[in-house]
């Protein structure tokens, strides 16, 4: 029996986001734009779903007078992320 | 990169690629603010040294004081200039530091309270004490950052430290001030010496990347 891949995490651009914030304690837009290669908008767009998932926290202020945006795994997040790697070796171990 | 669905094995790729690209230990310029801390007491201790050699007044000893204004500049900046992003070693070598801080400011209070209730000059203990704290601080840096060079060239400098301990002790000898040259040549081992270590790696590293 396959366990089923959670959706918000079985897509390219927010399962690239997951593994970078599981390796650090935080990274700003910036940072994730520039890994990820992503445009702008559309990597809002999925920082947004992730962060009402519950899957990462999202913090906006202002350094200077420039907004900034920083993310961070929640420890929901986290144990998603363990079940969705753990989906996939089932997956893979049993092809 | 786009919002689409991946096959099993491009998923698993995808995660081992991303956690690969944000791993770093080193990144370049990693050791400039030992280089600045460094740089800023040597000079500090020099001159305050010649100042008292010159002089033959113990005043500019106060001096050291300066370093809590470079202190404050610092951490102004540093808030000013967010990083882009914090790794879990940053992040444990910030703490560290930040800990190390709150010892030598207590211990500065404190000694400078004592001062005050006994009547007696106990400050002169800060610096051995400095001494001991960034050593510390350093070889735990060094620890983090699996850098052997920063692990132990703190261990040369401590060296200085108990000896200005050994000194206070002694009923028969006193701090000169010889001291403060002494302090600069603790820190050239313990901070700058490391620092350019740091950044030589660093730039190696990140070169081959």
């Amino acid at each position: 029996m396959f366990k089923e891949l959670d959706p918000l995490l079985h897509s390219q651009l927010r399962l690239a986001v997951m593994s970078i914030l599981l390796s650090v304690d935080e990274a700003d837009f910036v940072y994730l734009k520039e890994k990820t290669e992503a445009t702008a908008g559309n990597l809002s767009v999925q920082i947004e779903k992730l962060s009402t998932a519950g899957y990462i926290s999202v913090e906006k202020d202002f350094v200077g007078r420039k907004p900034h945006t920083s993310c961070r795994i929640t420890p929901l997040g986290r144990k998603a992320f363990e079940d969705y790697v753990e989906a996939l070796k089932s997956y893979i171990s049993n092809q | 990169m786009e919002d689409r669905a991946l096959n099993e094995k491009e998923s698993l790729q995808l995660i081992s690629q991303m956690i690969q690209s944000s791993k770093q230990n080193l990144e370049v310029g990693r050791g400039n603010e030992f280089l600045l801390w460094g740089y800023t007491t040597t000079i500090l201790a020099f001159a305050i040294f010649v100042l008292e050699w010159v002089t033959r007044q113990d005043f500019w000893s106060f001096g050291w004081l300066l370093l809590f204004v470079f202190w404050a500049g610092m951490t102004y900046f540093r808030r000013s200039k967010k990083p882009q992003v914090v790794t879990y070693t940053s992040k444990a070598i910030n703490q560290v530091w930040r800990v190390l801080g709150y010892m030598f400011i207590i211990t500065v209070i404190v000694f400078f309270a004592l001062t005050y209730a006994f009547q007696a000059s106990l400050t002169i203990i800060c610096m051995p004490l400095s001494l001991l704290y960034i050593g510390i601080g350093v070889s735990i840096t060094g620890i983090i950052l699996q850098e052997r060079c920063m692990i132990y060239t703190p261990l040369v400098a401590f060296v200085i430290a108990f000896y200005m301990l050994g000194v206070l002790a002694a009923p028969n000898i006193t701090p000169d001030i010889w001291w403060n040259l002494y302090f600069g040549i603790a820190i050239i081992l313990m901070q700058i010496v490391p620092g350019h270590v740091l950044n030589c790696k660093a730039k190696k590293v990140c070169s081959k990347n």
